[in-house]
């Protein structure tokens, strides 16, 4: 699939115009690829109609574009500007297939000179239905997403101004901060990253990829954090030393301190050393919290931070409040996250007493295990993020304790390490859930969308807030779905649903995929975004409370419901109903269609069947 | 399931053989390989269950190995252990550059013992053996391992293709030897067949109902 992309370059403000959005849309999975074909464009006021025309041409063709590349830009200078696109056309024979290019989305989608004007001079959201609305219709454009999705995903509240979000911002950050400490704390990996900062700090002078060049990022932060708080002598016995020997100690309680002395066992989280020492590490964790006051170094009070946040600025703020943190020892770090929400504190106890310390460390090491082999789909959708040096992308990687990254590409990499800040984090925030596999499909286009992790990591939140249930242990959540599924097919469709009986299939367990991972395995990168979207303005909307009668009498009848994936997800079956009643007789079968739909669907009729399937049904269910 | 064809087609075999072990020891990439002669550096976690067919050719008999790919994280075991449920061969997967992943066979054997109705042909394999210079588990390690527990044993690479036809086909000849033995053993039962094997080793193979009466039978040493 990503072979339809040749490869990608040029500048980022191509990447932000709105037609970019069009060709982006365009970039969806090549099924049968049949000729390829190079095109030269001149980029001036007379050859975009051109551009556009030659698109709609070819879509009358029933072609489809399926890569847009920029490869070069240049001659800014002059005011004239020659932006010299390379357009690899991958051309397929549409089939059944509804273009992506589907004039419902274009047209009605959440731009971004509407999502501007929906604001008041304060900074509030001044029409939250029309808002939702729009989202709900037909998506958001790409370039705004990472303005909108916080909203979306109860971020930020619907209502709320913009020193609210300030305000929320900032504590937000802080708490997201201390669990990355906490984090780095239980694996032991700071230290490492404090070798190599020092390193490249003495090597990167005066260039400009230094990391502390890096615009604002919790990522530097606690990397700088953790680096201050090894430097910084005799605020905790133990915790301070700037060896490895020292730092270890203090989380292994007595185990082998030889073993910090390796590369791998720094680079490797110190808990895999076996469920001994991941025991003595909870325990340690625990009892630091327990001491909190034996400490004695508390500098920065959770509440006080919290509630008084004494820098409003955000980029100037946060290496202060680092400062303020990175003095504090581990137990701290402990106290802080338990007066920020002792709930979540509650659960993270309750992890540590009711599982096995191995827990935690499964959940590290198969959260590097699959951030290394995330999928690059996301690249054609933020150049920056492509853009990443080697130097920086391997510093993070180094500073989360990611290792085995050298045969991939810089940017690979960083998204890698990004994804294990973050999936670390919500592991110790969630820890009922930890971590699963599927939870990395969730993640990674939250994070090639936003370029800050604090936001990534708030909206991954935000999603998880619905998502998290199924991947629960007890597997109540996915079991719920799976059954709702299976209702609506029977509502839909007794003939279908009888058959399924036949095969005892129809506990819809082939769907299982389908709704862990919410179809991201099924459609491209972007139409699952456009899916996720209008998913979540469902969501939304519930969530504040706006009713049936809001949505008037639009083409969007259908009152917005929290299961939208999964009518989406009963639709993709009723649409093989043909197939599966004449010619599959068993579940096996079934199965195996389900886990060969990647490719063949589109998003918009999908949800418009979707759609169809709440108005008739919702009552029922 | 090892499903007979109509009398006209009792040449035609089915067998279902799963594939288990810790996450990213290489079980999709192992498929992938044997299947259709593919290995992807960067595939993508299995949630839930997947399968492929692949025709293979043994003593001139045209039989179908039905693969089934399974999720490794603890997680999802309830989910593809129903998966287990009617399989004649298993393929147990430890990748030889983690140890972990080697110390987490015998539960990954007691998970199919527990799961599966009868005994399956299991061969234990070690992958990724083109990591050389990270291996943390010895071939000897593994061969003892397996002679404990009465398992074929190879170790393979999926990424240079080394032994992995040869372990799925070790697995569906000896399933495929048991059978025609169980077949020439007793012409009689058409239902219900028992081979016996002079290593000892017992599998009983149903036909498409899955159900079994030797359910907890112990696995003897070779």
């Amino acid at each position: 699939m990503e072979g339809g992309v040749g490869g990608i370059g040029g500048s980022a403000a191509a990447m932000s115009t709105g037609e970019q959005w069009c060709n982006a849309a365009a970039v969806v999975g090549a099924t049968v690829m049949k000729k390829r074909k190079e095109i030269r464009i001149d980029e001036s006021a007379e050859t975009i109609p051109h551009f556009f025309g030659f698109v709609v041409f070819d879509n009358l063709l029933l072609f489809r574009v399926v890569g847009v590349v920029v490869v070069g830009s240049s001659a800014i200078a002059s005011g004239r500007r020659f932006l010299s696109a390379t357009i690899q056309l991958v051309l397929t024979h549409r089939a059944n297939l509804k273009s992506p290019w589907s004039r419902r989305r274009r047209k009605r989608g959440l731009y971004s000179q509407q999502w501007n004007a929906l604001f008041s001079p304060d900074g509030k959201l001044q029409d939250e239905v029309k808002f939702l609305k729009k989202v709900r219709s037909g998506g958001v454009e790409p370039r705004i997403r990472a303005k909108v999705w916080p909203f979306l995903l109860g971020v930020y509240g619907l209502n709320s101004s913009e020193a609210d979000r300030i305000a929320v911002e900032t504590q937000k950050r802080e708490e997201f901060v201390k669990l990355r400490h906490l984090c780095a704390q239980l694996s032991g990996h700071s230290v490492k990253a404090y070798k190599k900062s020092r390193k490249m700090d003495s090597d990167s002078d005066g260039e400009g990829d230094g990391v502390t060049e890096v615009p604002y990022s919790p990522i530097s932060d606690y990397i700088s954090s953790s680096r201050q708080s090894l430097s910084i002598e005799g605020t905790s016995p133990g915790i301070t030393g700037i060896d490895g020997h020292s730092s270890q100690s203090i989380f292994i309680g007595g185990g082998s301190p030889a073993d910090a002395s390796s590369d791998q066992s720094v680079s490797q989280p110190i808990l895999t050393k076996g469920e001994k020492s991941g025991h003595s590490i909870v325990s340690c964790a625990n009892s630091a919290f327990r001491e909190e006051d034996k400490s004695g170094i508390i500098h920065a009070d959770a509440s006080t931070v919290d509630t008084n946040p004494s820098d409003t600025d955000s980029s100037v703020e946060a290496p202060d409040c680092m400062h303020n943190y990175s003095e504090t020892a581990i137990s701290d770090v402990v106290d802080h996250y338990a007066n920020i929400d002792p709930l979540k504190w509650d659960s993270f106890r309750s992890f540590t007493s009711h599982h096995t310390a191995e827990d935690y460390v499964a959940w590290q090491r198969i959260i590097r295990l699959d951030a290394l082999r995330a999928n690059a789909e996301w690249v054609p959708y933020s150049s920056s993020q492509v853009a990443v040096s080697e130097d920086k992308a391997c510093y993070f990687a180094d500073s989360v304790g990611l290792k085995d990254y050298e045969h991939l590409e810089p940017y690979r990499t960083y998204h890698a390490a990004r994804l294990v800040a973050i999936l670390e984090a919500y592991a110790i925030y969630d820890s009922e859930v930890g971590y699963c596999q599927g939870m990395s499909d969730l993640l990674s286009p939250i994070v090639a969308v936003m370029e800050d992790d604090n936001e990534a990591f708030w909206c991954f939140v935000g999603f998880m807030r619905k998502a998290r249930h199924n991947f629960r242990l007890d597997e109540v959540g996915i079991k719920r779905q799976l059954n709702i599924v299976s209702k609506i097919i029977r509502y839909k469709d007794a003939h279908l649903y009888r058959h399924l009986e036949k095969l005892q299939a129809e506990d819809c367990f082939f769907v299982y995929r389908m709704v862990v991972v919410m179809l991201r395995r099924e459609l491209s990168f972007e139409q699952t975004l456009c899916l996720w979207e209008v998913m979540w303005a469902d969501q939304a909307a519930i969530q504040a409370g706006i009713g049936k009668s809001a949505w008037g009498r639009t083409r969007l009848q259908a009152p917005p419901t929290d299961d939208l994936l999964l009518y989406a997800v009963a639709a993709c079956i009723l649409r093989k109903r043909k197939l599966i009643t004449e010619k599959y007789s068993s579940m096996d079968e079934i199965l195996r269609e389900c886990n060969s739909l990647a490719g063949h669907l589109d998003v918009w009729r999908l949800l418009d069947d979707a759609h169809e399937l709440v108005v008739t049904l919702h009552d029922k269910l | 399931m090892a499903s007979y064809g109509d009398e006209e087609h009792c040449q035609d075999y089915l067998f279902k053989i799963v594939l288990i072990g810790d996450s990213a020891v290489g079980k999709s990439n192992l498929l992938a390989r044997f299947a259709r002669n593919e290995f992807y550096p960067n595939s993508k976690s299995t949630i839930g269950v997947e399968f492929q067919t692949q025709k293979m050719n043994i003593d001139g008999k045209e039989i179908k190995a039905q693969i089934w790919d399974t999720a490794g994280q603890e997680r999802f075991r309830a989910v593809t252990s129903a998966y287990y449920r009617g399989a004649v061969g298993a393929l147990v997967v430890y990748d030889i550059s983690r140890r972990q992943t080697f110390d987490s066979i015998g539960r990954w054997l007691n998970e199919l013992h527990t799961h599966s109705d009868m005994n399956v042909v299991t061969i234990l394999v070690g992958n990724k053996t083109d990591l050389t210079d990270a291996r943390e588990v010895t071939t000897d390690e593994g061969k003892t391992l397996a002679e404990a527990q009465g398992l074929f044993f190879m170790e393979t690479s999926a990424l240079d293709s080394s032994n992995v036809k040869a372990a799925f086909e070790t697995v569906v000849k000896e399933i495929y030897s048991i059978l025609t033995r169980k077949v020439r053993l007793s012409q009689e039962h058409k239902k219900h067949e028992v081979a016996s094997l002079g290593n000892g080793k017992t599998v009983i193979i149903h036909g498409d109902t899955g159900e079994t009466d030797g359910g907890s039978r112990s696995w003897c040493c070779a």
